[in-house]
């Protein structure tokens, strides 16, 4: 079953993209993640140009995280402020991210660029991700308990300016944080195509010290404006964002996730993160080898109607 | 036994018949087939078929010189959802052919296809640190996304390099303009770009040399094909014929046909580079719907 893309410009098997919407669509059910991590660089192995890898997935993160976002809203899970200081800067790191992204087309070092975000941050988050599903484990298998964390009262974040009141997640601490997380989050976003909710939502926890009822609620309020912001950006600037691959990978990831969210539940946590970890690992070796394998053909064509891709 | 005669008798009545009609079907197949094949004899035939040698002497002493025309197949391909790619046939014909029959090889016909120019860049990469990464790169300011030629033999067999380089025929003469200040990269270099350009188009299927891939299929008539891949860039094509007689090029002719978008697609496209903004917020708010949509429908399944 053949279609044609009109902005990658290619004509492709839309089983096989329904398949992989599908698929990661259940491992994010599965795991609670977003998926972005996983399916950008899934599209980039199957030939869809980076960028439009990119501006696409965005899209789909939009739908697979509107319907998470509308139920915690209900169970009164958002912290709005909170939110909304996320939300500002994330659409500014947003801004920066598309525009980069234009930057670094013209100059022909896109990909490169992605491929190395993704090595890094992958192999950071999984290698993170095993240590402790691992020591989870065995502190399960001890039957011991770990020493609680203790709160630290001076901590640096509270001695910036600009305090604000958060209500919801009861707290007094600078808008300064938050807005950096957001930043950092929107550009992320921009430049590689993923909610950033692997980054968000440790850092609410260990930086903002958020109680962990309003995190994932609050990151999913943030991740889903914040990706509609990138997927306009880049619509509106790079002409990267394929409507017809985004219905695609929309319609096979809400299915797959409902399967997902179903297995999930008969899976341990540890060890659903033991296995997050190791999926992690291997797409950033994955990524890695093409970074220094001996590519078959060192020229290659950038084209596009709309600009160089 | 009688009624088995009988059936026996019924059976061979309907072979009989089925062979009449097998008859009478045939010899209006082996006429067409002849009427197609060998042509109708004519004055020409009288004169033998000119050596290499005296043949332009008395070509130009006897008959009028030879021209060329043809037509493509459709005058508009239409690049919809489930499109995988065309063929374009190219039809033609020579007038005042002095061919005693198709396969005399009496001439050569090559058939340029060359597609919408477009902006391109060709990187080149280079290990750095242990890395591959573009380092090199050079611009085109409009190259061909298409481009094919079909002959009715190799075309370095047609005609000299000289000729072809004047008719701009072959992978080395395709008209690629190189960008403003790009030309400083010196020759040997842009050859090598050049040189990747093709080769990358040929592996996509976009550029193609098929010998043999025009035929004559009569005194005059001949035919070519060229396959147009599915990730081809839609616009004007332009199809050039070329009519060449022992090395000499005698006639030429031009012949375009469209590529278009059609269907959804073309709206796609259009509003995703001029209504941007517009295309942008459509896609969000049909992300959104289709998550909702989702959410609601699996949670009345669930319970």
């Amino acid at each position: 079953m053949n279609f044609y893309l009109p902005i990658a410009e290619m004509s492709v098997n839309i089983l096989i993209f329904l398949g992989m919407g599908a698929a990661v669509g259940f491992l994010s059910g599965m795991f609670g993640v977003g998926g972005g991590f996983l399916m950008t660089p899934l599209l980039i192995f199957s030939g869809i140009p980076s960028a439009v890898a990119v501006g696409t997935e965005a899209a789909q993160i939009v739908a697979s995280s509107v319907s998470g976002a509308l139920a915690q809203w209900r169970r009164n899970n958002v912290d709005i402020k909170m939110g909304t200081v996320l939300l500002v800067g994330g659409i500014i790191g947003s801004i920066f991210g598309v525009q980069l992204v234009g930057i670094l087309r013209r100059l022909g070092q896109f990909e490169f660029f992605v491929t190395m975000c993704y090595v890094t941050f992958l192999s950071v988050i999984g290698g993170l991700m095993l240590v402790e599903s691992l020591n989870e484990i065995r502190r399960v298998h001890r039957e011991k308990l770990s020493p609680s964390r203790k709160r630290r009262q001076h901590y640096w974040i509270h001695r910036l300016p600009l305090k604000m009141r958060f209500h919801r997640s009861k707290l007094y601490i600078s808008a300064i944080p938050p807005l950096l997380i957001g930043i950092t989050v929107g550009l992320l976003a921009g430049i590689m195509g993923v909610g950033g909710g692997f980054i968000m939502i440790p850092a609410m926890i260990y930086l903002l010290r958020m109680p962990t009822s309003v995190v994932i609620g609050t990151s999913l309020f943030q991740i889903v404006f914040v990706t509609a912001a990138t997927t306009i950006l880049h619509a509106r600037q790079n002409q990267t964002v394929d409507i017809v691959l985004a219905v695609v990978l929309m319609v096979g990831g809400v299915i797959g996730a409902q399967f997902g969210a179903v297995a999930g539940e008969k899976l341990r946590g540890e060890q659903l993160r033991f296995l997050l970890a190791l999926l992690v690992l291997l797409v950033g070796l994955r990524m890695a080898w093409s970074l220094v394998a001996t590519p078959g053909e060192v020229y290659s064509l950038s084209t596009g109607t709309g600009g160089f891709r | 036994m009688i009624p088995f005669l009988r059936r026996l008798g019924t059976l061979s009545n309907v072979a009989i018949a089925g062979m009449l009609m097998i008859c009478a079907v045939v010899p209006s197949v082996a006429q067409q087939r002849r009427q197609r094949a060998t042509p109708v004899p004519m004055p020409e035939r009288a004169v033998p078929p000119p050596t290499p040698k005296s043949a332009p002497e008395m070509a130009a002493a006897e008959m009028p010189r030879e021209t060329v025309q043809a037509d493509i197949s459709t005058r508009r391909v239409a690049v919809t959802s489930n499109f995988t790619g065309t063929e374009i046939v190219v039809f033609g014909a020579v007038d005042h052919s002095r061919q005693p029959n198709p396969e005399s090889g009496y001439y050569d016909v090559i058939v340029v296809v060359e597609g919408t120019p477009s902006r391109l860049v060709a990187r080149r990469k280079e290990r750095v640190l242990g890395l591959w990464l573009n380092t090199d790169s050079l611009a085109f300011q409009s190259v061909p996304n298409y481009y094919a030629i079909a002959s009715t033999r190799p075309i370095e067999h047609i005609a000299s390099g000289d000729v072809l380089k004047a008719a701009g025929i072959g992978f080395d003469y395709v008209p690629m303009v190189l960008a403003k200040g790009a030309e400083a990269a010196g020759a040997a270099e842009i050859k090598q770009f050049r040189d990747a350009v093709v080769r990358l188009k040929q592996r996509e299927k976009l550029y193609s040399e098929v010998d043999y891939g025009a035929t004559f299929i009569g005194r005059s008539l001949f035919r070519a094909s060229v396959d147009v891949p599915a990730n081809v860039t839609v616009g004007p094509f332009e199809t050039r014929v070329f009519l060449f007689r022992n090395g000499e090029l005698l006639s030429r002719y031009v012949a375009r046909l469209n590529l278009e978008r059609e269907g959804v697609e073309q709206y796609l496209y259009e509003a995703a580079f001029r209504f941007p903004l517009l295309y942008g917020l459509a896609t969000v708010l049909l992300a959104m719907m289709a998550g909702l949509l989702a959410s609601t429908l699996f949670r009345r399944g669930a319970h």
